[in-house]
């Protein structure tokens, strides 16, 4: 736990997420051991139901090394879906602490969740969760104009619009771009939901179930794509996955079983 | 970005939203009518309300009088000082007002005016609802030879000769037939005297002669004297040449059967009233005195004047002092005066000032200085009436002077202040409309709230702010209200261009006069579309949208990602 002693400074000033600071310390520590990206100790979830309290995830500790590739796997209803939207921001744990980047997240303030969320994640959700008024190239293109203002949007729209491009053609879906979600296959609709989670370079990749809609080989292909990103850009992975053979690709494979991380 | 995108995309795939804003339109182009035509109304209405109501009015009780007018007219010009703008004495008394129209003598009740013909027209909105362009042009109480509306032709001098001329040939036939008896009487008084044929009859103081008339002569048919209008009259007195022309050399004479026609001063001719180059004091009336409404033929409203600019009418009331006494005088209608406030129209006669003291007796005989009944004043435009007002009555406080200050405003306040909480209460109901469809849009943007749950999730999710979410909802209902409001205004605007053409449709199709001008006295529905008001409203309509979107939006902002993800 030491690792994640903050320096006092990082702790009272903001995050400095700018994208030079970051391949800064990518480079910097490429060829060198892997920091951790994020780390998690003793994370407590309950949902509540009225009286009646559900103990989801019942201390969980883990530590997610940069630019490595982590499958957490359990049973059905185990808490992986939870586990990874506390490690999103996207809810608060009961207890414990989410450290990322050597500093805490759980408790920051709304504000800068957001930006963290927008920059730094890269969501991909296991029920797609596109925007049905919108297009394929628009919902790619959401997270950046969510991170814009109108202005400065107009002004990168080229810039963010060839990215788009680029990743649609990744997922091969660049005959839909001015497709609605309800004109598109499940897989397809999956495939534009990890075009949408990479377009603003994030640093670490949330994934439920990326491929669970996929064949084996669009499956096999967004996973090849992926690893790529990974390298080429030290992408943290951390993917939800029932699939055995994928897993075992993993640098690690994190079990959830009874709210805990089984050895 | 996002937000306009989103809110864009929504308004474009929920037409049902529209829907619900068509209550906003609906209500915005209401109130824009109806407060429109309601200042149309009220503008009207007040200006002829002001009309010869002076801005503030310093009165004698009815039928009193103001003594040392002068002296008084100096108080107040000193005392309002430059809020001055002019000043006018007038004598008001009710009076009766008689005519005669086919043979038969009408009276009712008019309130006399006696104005300064200088100042009056500058004190009040008098001379501007004169009919005749020339007066309205050069005040004067002489009768005009032209320039009398259509509607109340035959008038003027034309009108006045032609009438004069026929009592004339009237009154000459009717002394000629008269002649013509003397001399036929005189006749047959000779003859039978010569024949012995006298009627004797048994009187108190014994037997007296008495003269028979004899029997109207069969007469051979009479030449053209006589013209339109008297021929009823001209049937029963034909004369015979003969005899006419007899009776006219012996008209000259005394006639024998005149008792008192010695005693008769020799008046010359030329100084004689003749009404064909003449007119008695000159009245002006208000138009609707002498005006009957009734339906023609073919049910068309047609205006019936019984008298007519040109005529002539006997007016009466009491002098002043303590013992009053009847007087009365002829008059000449030299013009009407309206103002289409049938309040005013019938009930205001007026006449010269000078003649109404002199008749009423008002002149001081030493001074030659009259009394009046009111001074009018009329302030600069802005001056404060009521501070004005006030301090004349602090000027002249009650307790020490009769008088009845008021202003215009005071005279027909129950009237103004109706017509204000109508339109108040009218505004109330009709922002109520607008309201409701607030709630329609409330309801409506909560459905589409929880249908986009799953979105909002998405959104937080990917790092919108709350504050960003909501303004998606905000801006969506703005745009809606706009589009309403706007649409609204449009279509009210349109409405108010064309009010008059829809008011004909409508009494097209029912048969039924929208306003009847039988009744509400103008034949186009007076509109005055002020752009404050548009404003007002279209704020308030907009308004209502945004606060309808508020809840829906807070909510919005609200929702937790993980449960607006979870929503299915
Ligand atoms: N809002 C909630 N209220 C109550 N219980 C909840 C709520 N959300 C999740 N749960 C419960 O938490 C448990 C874990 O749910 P979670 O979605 O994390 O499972 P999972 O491991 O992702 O399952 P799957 O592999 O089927 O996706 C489930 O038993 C679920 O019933
Ligand atoms: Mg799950």
């Amino acid at each position: 736990m030491s690792k994640l002693a903050v320096t006092p400074s990082a702790a009272k000033t903001d995050f400095d997420l700018s994208p030079g600071n970051r391949s800064k310390r990518r480079g910097a520590n490429l060829k060198v051991a892997r920091p951790t990206s994020m780390s998690v100790a003793g994370l407590y979830k309950s949902y509540r139901k009225g009286k009646l309290e559900v103990p989801v995830l019942k201390g969980v500790d883990l530590s997610v090394a940069e630019g490595s590739f982590t499958a957490i796997v359990g049973q059905s209803g185990s808490g992986k879906s939870t586990l990874l939207h506390l490690l999103g921001t996207l809810d608060a744990p009961d207890a414990g602490e989410i450290h990322y980047c050597d500093q805490r997240i759980d408790n920051l303030p709304s504000k800068q969740l957001e930006k963290l969320r927008n920059t730094q994640f890269g969501l991909i959700f296991q029920f797609y969760h596109l925007l049905p008024e919108l297009t394929t190239l628009e919902n790619v293109l959401i997270p950046r104009m969510v991170q814009d203002g109108f202005i400065q949007y107009l002004r990168n729209k080229k810039k963010y619009v060839q990215r788009a491009t680029e990743l649609l053609d990744l997922v091969g879906l660049t005959h839909r771009l001015t497709h609605k979600p309800s004109e598109l296959s499940g897989g397809e609709m999956q495939r534009t939901a990890i075009a949408r989670s990479l377009i603003s370079n994030p640093s670490v990749l949330l994934a439920d179930e990326p491929t669970g809609n996929l064949d084996a080989e669009n499956g096999a292909e967004v996973m090849d794509t992926l690893h790529r990103l990974r390298d080429q850009e030290n992408l943290t992975l951390i993917m939800v996955t029932h699939d055995n053979e994928l897993a075992n690709k993993a640098d690690h494979v994190i079990n959830l079983v009874n709210g805990v991380v089984a050895d | 970005m996002y937000k306009l995108l989103l809110s864009w995309r929504y308004l474009k795939t929920r037409f049902i939203a529209l829907a619900s804003i068509v209550s906003v339109t609906l209500g915005v182009a209401t109130l824009i009518v109806v407060n429109s035509v309601m200042a149309g109304f009220v503008d009207q209405m007040q200006s002829r309300l002001h009309g010869i109501l002076s801005d503030v009015e310093v009165a004698a009780p009815l039928l009193g009088e103001i003594t040392y007018p002068k002296e008084h007219v100096a108080v107040i010009r000193e005392l309002l000082g430059d809020d001055v703008e002019e000043l006018t004495c007038v004598v008001r008394n009710p009076a009766l007002l008689s005519f005669e129209f086919h043979g038969r003598q009408w009276t009712q009740q008019v309130m006399l005016m006696g104005i300064d013909d200088e100042t009056f027209g500058k004190v009040t909105d008098f001379e501007p609802y004169l009919t005749n362009e020339l007066k309205r042009e050069r005040f004067s109480f002489e009768l005009e030879e032209k320039g009398y509306e259509s509607k109340y032709q035959p008038s003027g001098w034309e009108y006045r000769r032609r009438v004069a001329e026929n009592k004339k040939q009237l009154a000459d036939l009717m002394q000629q037939h008269q002649n013509a008896y003397d001399v036929a009487a005189a006749s047959y008084v000779d003859a039978t005297e010569s024949n012995g044929r006298v009627a004797k009859v048994d009187g108190p103081d014994g037997e007296r002669k008495v003269q028979l008339r004899p029997l109207p002569a069969k007469v051979p048919k009479h030449s053209e004297a006589a013209q339109e209008g008297i021929e009823s009259v001209h049937q029963a007195t034909t004369i015979p040449n003969s005899l006419a022309a007899k009776s006219s050399e012996k008209a000259q004479k005394v006639s024998p059967f005149d008792p008192h026609a010695k005693l008769r001063p020799q008046v010359n001719p030329e100084d004689m009233f003749d009404a064909r180059k003449d007119q008695y004091t000159g009245i002006i009336l208000g138009q609707a005195i002498s005006q009957r409404k009734t339906t023609d033929a073919d049910g068309k409203i047609v205006d019936l004047y019984m008298v007519r600019p040109g005529d002539d009418v006997q007016i009466m009331f009491p002098s002043v002092g303590s013992r009053a006494q009847p007087v009365s005088d002829n008059c000449t209608v030299v013009d009407f005066y309206s103002s289409n406030m049938h309040e005013y129209d019938s009930t205001f006669a007026f006449m010269p000032l000078s003649a109404l003291q002199d008749m009423r007796g008002m002149i001081d005989p030493l001074t030659g200085d009259g009394t009046v009944s009111t001074i009018q004043i009329k302030l600069k435009e802005g001056a404060n009436l009521d501070a004005a007002r006030d301090k004349l009555i602090a000027r002249f406080p009650p307790s020490q002077y009769p008088y009845d200050i008021h202003t215009w405003q005071d005279t027909q306040r129950p009237l103004l202040s109706a017509v204000t909480m109508e339109l108040t209460i009218l505004n109330i109901l009709l922002f109520l409309i607008i309201a409701v469809a607030g709630f329609g849009i409330l309801a409506t943007f909560f459905m589409i709230v929880v249908e986009k749950t799953r979105d909002i999730g998405i959104l937080k999710a990917l790092g919108a702010p709350s504050r960003g979410v909501m303004s998606i909802f905000l801006g969506y209902g703005v745009s809606l209200g706009m589009v309403g409001t706007g649409a609204g205004i449009v279509l009210g605007l349109i409405f108010i261009r064309y009010i008059n053409n829809i008011a004909d449709l409508v009494a097209f199709v029912t048969g039924q006069e929208v306003f009847d001008p039988m009744i509400y006295y103008f034949s186009e529905i007076p509109t005055i579309v002020s752009p404050l008001m548009v404003l007002l409203v279209a704020v308030g309509a907009i308004g209502i949208a945004v606060l309808a979107s508020v809840l829906p939006a807070l909510r919005a902002a609200r929702l937790h990602p993980v449960e607006a993800l979870r929503y299915e």
